[in-house]
């Protein structure tokens, strides 16, 4: 009898149903309907669409257009990353209370930093579309933005995170706060804030075929087209190239971090023939990304452009704070949060259910593969899986979440200490009651922390999923930015950027209560 | 010299490097190009493949060389126009009416085709049950971009006016992007009904890209003007005139001509004017979509 041999019976049945009573609502919004998955019509249209991935297609014609987006696609994420540590390195400066003698919280820099990270990538990406004209200009500029805001800030928690000792001493000594910098606290520093950056460009990538979706060029592009037009056989060989793409960045940036590992060798000169080769590398990747792309920087800051990028914010302001718009936003943001709510706890549950099975190998590479196929396109499929709507937004988010929360768990379960499952065992308690009793208590703060922690990643993905149908803020954004209505399309933004950073602050909230 | 001056002396020079190749970079060379961009109502790569002969013909009769940008926003052309990024770009007729107000009445609309002045949408629906407009309630609907004048703007004005407003009647309001996207949503069933411009529905039934015993049209809107070719307002007045006597020479009789009409699906070209797009201007702010 489980219910009365547990003495957290009572606590934790309460828990749940309260839970369940504070998320009804949102499910209803979320317009979840499972019956529509096994619906017979839905089931063979989507059978069609797949059965039409195979074969990929593989025309020369094609293929030549698919080379060129992927390339396109790295030359966006390389050049979007160069301008994001370019906005970084000053921003995180300023914004860190590092080496400073009275630590201040800078609130100037954080809020443009909150601003900057506030707003998904892609809004940026459709803003600039109209400014700088479509193509990969806008593509590098919103990655920078987004990126640079991104990075200012973890910059700014890594030093103020590593051992102030010999920044102090520095300062102590006379040295002024650059310095004491750059020589107290970086070289401490260094290989996280290598590695972090190294994760965020192999982010760039994903991120990159993302904004395609609103003709920023490179894969996404091409993806948005064949699955409008709902091609099959193009959409599997643009998904294979994608994850060929994926694939190659997570190996060369795990062979980047584990290179950063490795001791230096024991020479007079810091530098060697391997960081002369990999520099002179980065610099021509660089160089190689801004020539392929062909951006007309000069272009971007004549007088003319500032003119036009003047008078295309100033169409923002006033936001449209009309009762009749509010409450559609209104609307707008229930369903983005609703969508993100039921799509992260889906993602949830099949993530457990996928990192508990013990050999974890052949549902590694289920995890991997649901990981590798962004929302966006996912959205596309389970919009045919079951219509058009809010739902299919949380099953796409759902399906990609499921294959990031997999891996985090399966980590977790393995990271947990043993030391109460094995007493159990010793006491001769059966596998379920070890797991329910022993391992999940230890594992449960990781737990939630990741969840929480995909959960404001999906919140800025679900305002966005509107864009291909799924409801939401994302939708009332592309339609008013088709039509110029740029008060409207203003207060969607600020509806997006409050409610992130509200999801951050819940987020935060939550991991503090349940820690 | 010491390690550490070298190392100063390395980053200066891969700093520099960097900068440098930021400006270095080749500017877009815009004198003797005359750049060409269209609404992006059908596949980017079909809108390319139906504009390589016209664009080699302007390039013969205007002695420049003609760059067509191929976009997947309608609402991107209107703004590279207004902000002088191209010089020539096929709109729809509401977009036109965008485009002149985003560039304060300049823009000019020099051809259109015959077919344009009296221009029409089609309803479709894989659903035996949908038979008329009044069925459509609680349905999921798709229209084209949101700023398709005959995938979007003028099915809505027409809806309307036979007491329809999508946002409250329909169950689900999706934008395909495209009027071929369109006839794709609706014979996969992931839109239950749509519209789309007549124009593009006749040339895929043609073609037999679409199964017409599974998806049929149960309504047609009244005519209206749609597509025009639009200059902006600043371009050299001798050019315009080029381009207009350019689009209003295709000859049906001439098998070259003959090619080119055909792939724009043009019977031939008519003059226009301004005057022509004031109803869509009107319907569009009956519809709500402009302000």
């Amino acid at each position: 009898m489980l219910l009365t041999a547990d003495p957290a019976a009572r606590p934790r049945l309460l828990g749940a149903l309260t839970v369940l009573v504070v998320l009804w609502p949102l499910f209803q919004a979320a317009e979840v309907k499972p019956g529509a998955l096994l619906d017979a019509g839905n089931v063979k249209v989507i059978g069609n669409f797949l059965a039409a991935f195979l074969p990929p297609e593989t025309g020369a014609e094609f293929l030549g257009h698919l080379g060129k987006a992927t390339l396109e696609t790295l030359a966006i994420a390389s050049a979007g990353m160069l301008l994001a540590f370019l906005l970084a390195v000053p921003l995180g400066y300023l914004a860190t209370a590092a080496g400073r003698e009275r630590p201040t919280l800078n609130p100037v820099t954080r809020s443009l930093l909150t601003l900057l990270r506030g707003i998904p990538e892609l809004v940026w990406a459709l803003v600039f579309v109209r400014v700088f004209g479509l193509g990969p200009a806008a593509g590098v500029l919103a990655l920078g933005l987004t990126y640079g805001g991104m990075l200012a800030k973890v910059y700014a928690e890594i030093l103020e995170s590593v051992d102030p000792a010999p920044a102090n001493a520095l300062r102590h000594s006379g040295a002024k706060r650059p310095l004491a910098l750059l020589y107290g606290l970086i070289p401490l520093a260094a290989k996280e804030l290598a590695s972090y950056t190294v994760y965020r460009w192999e982010c760039a990538i994903r991120a990159s075929v993302v904004m395609g979706f609103v003709g920023a060029g490179g894969l996404g592009q091409l993806m948005d087209q064949a699955m409008k037009m709902l091609n099959g056989g193009e959409a599997a060989s643009i998904l294979l190239a994608f994850m060929a793409l994926v694939f190659a960045a997570d190996g060369l940036s795990q062979w980047l971090r584990r290179a950063l590992d490795t001791p230096p060798a024991d020479r007079p000169s810091p530098f060697g023939p391997r960081s002369a080769l990999l520099a002179l590398t980065l610099l021509a990747g660089t160089v190689a990304s801004f020539r392929f792309l062909n951006i007309g920087f000069g272009e971007l800051f004549t007088a003319d452009a500032a003119r036009s990028m003047g008078e295309f914010v100033a169409g923002f302001f006033p936001p449209d704070l009309s009762a009749e718009w509010l409450a559609k936003v209104g609307k707008g943001i229930w369903e983005t949060l609703a969508i993100s709510v039921v799509g992260t706890l889906l993602a949830a549950v099949a993530g457990l259910l996928l990192a508990l099975p013990k050999p974890h190998a052949p549902f590694g590479f289920v995890l991997n593969a649901l990981r590798s196929v962004p929302e966006l396109v996912w959205a596309t499929i389970t919009a045919l899986a079951v219509g058009l709507g809010p739902f299919a937004g949380a099953l796409a988010l759902a399906l990609h979440t499921a294959g990031v929360l997999g891996r985090l768990y399966a980590e977790a379960f393995d990271n947990a200490p043993q030391a109460a499952t094995r007493a159990l065992h010793l006491a001769g308690a059966p596998a379920g009651v070890r797991f329910l009793y022993g391992t999940l208590p230890g594992a449960t703060p990781q737990l939630i922390a990741y969840t929480l922690y995909r959960w404001e990643m999906n919140i800025r993905m679900a305002a966005i999923l509107g864009f291909v149908g799924a409801g939401g803020l994302g939708q009332l954004l592309y339609f008013e930015l088709s039509l110029f209505h740029y008060a409207q399309a203003s207060t969607v933004i600020i509806a997006m950027l409050l409610l992130s950073i509200g999801v951050d602050q819940t987020s935060a909230w939550l991991r503090q209560r349940l820690r | 010299m010491n390690f550490s001056s070298m190392r100063r002396l390395a980053l200066k020079a891969a700093a520099a490097c960097a900068v440098a190749s930021l400006f270095a970079l080749p500017a877009t060379a815009s004198d003797a190009v005359l750049r060409v961009s269209a609404i992006p109502d059908e596949a980017p790569t079909e809108l390319q493949r139906k504009f390589a002969p016209l664009g080699k013909y302007l390039e013969a009769q205007t002695g420049m060389k003609v760059v067509f940008t191929p976009v997947s926003d309608y609402a991107a052309v209107v703004e590279s126009l207004a902000t002088r990024k191209i010089d020539l770009a096929w709109l729809g007729g509401f977009t036109f009416v965008q485009a002149k107000i985003r560039t304060n009445g300049t823009a000019i609309p020099i051809a259109q085709r015959e077919e344009d002045a009296k221009f029409t949408s089609k309803f479709i629906t894989a659903d035996p049950a949908i038979k008329s407009l009044a069925d459509l309630k609680g349905k999921t609907f798709a229209f084209g971009a949101p700023s398709s004048t005959s995938g979007s703007l003028m099915p809505r004005f027409f809806l309307q006016q036979a007491g329809l407003n999508p946002e409250k009647d329909f169950k689900n309001v999706a934008f395909s992007g495209a009027h071929d996207a369109t006839v794709a949503f609706v014979a996969a069933g992931k839109a239950e009904a749509g519209v789309l411009n007549a124009s593009v529905w006749d040339k895929l039934v043609e073609a037999k890209k679409v199964d017409t015993d599974k998806v049929r049209v149960f309504a047609t809107t009244p005519p209206y003007f749609d597509y025009n070719w639009t200059v902006r307002g600043d371009l050299d007045p001798a050019l315009v005139k080029k381009l207009t006597d350019a689009f209003l020479k295709l000859d049906p009789a001439n098998p070259e001509h003959k090619e080119i009409l055909a792939l724009q699906r043009a019977a031939k070209f008519i003059p226009t004017k301004k005057e022509n797009y004031d109803g869509i201007e009107k319907a569009a702010h009956a519809a709500g979509l402009l302000k």
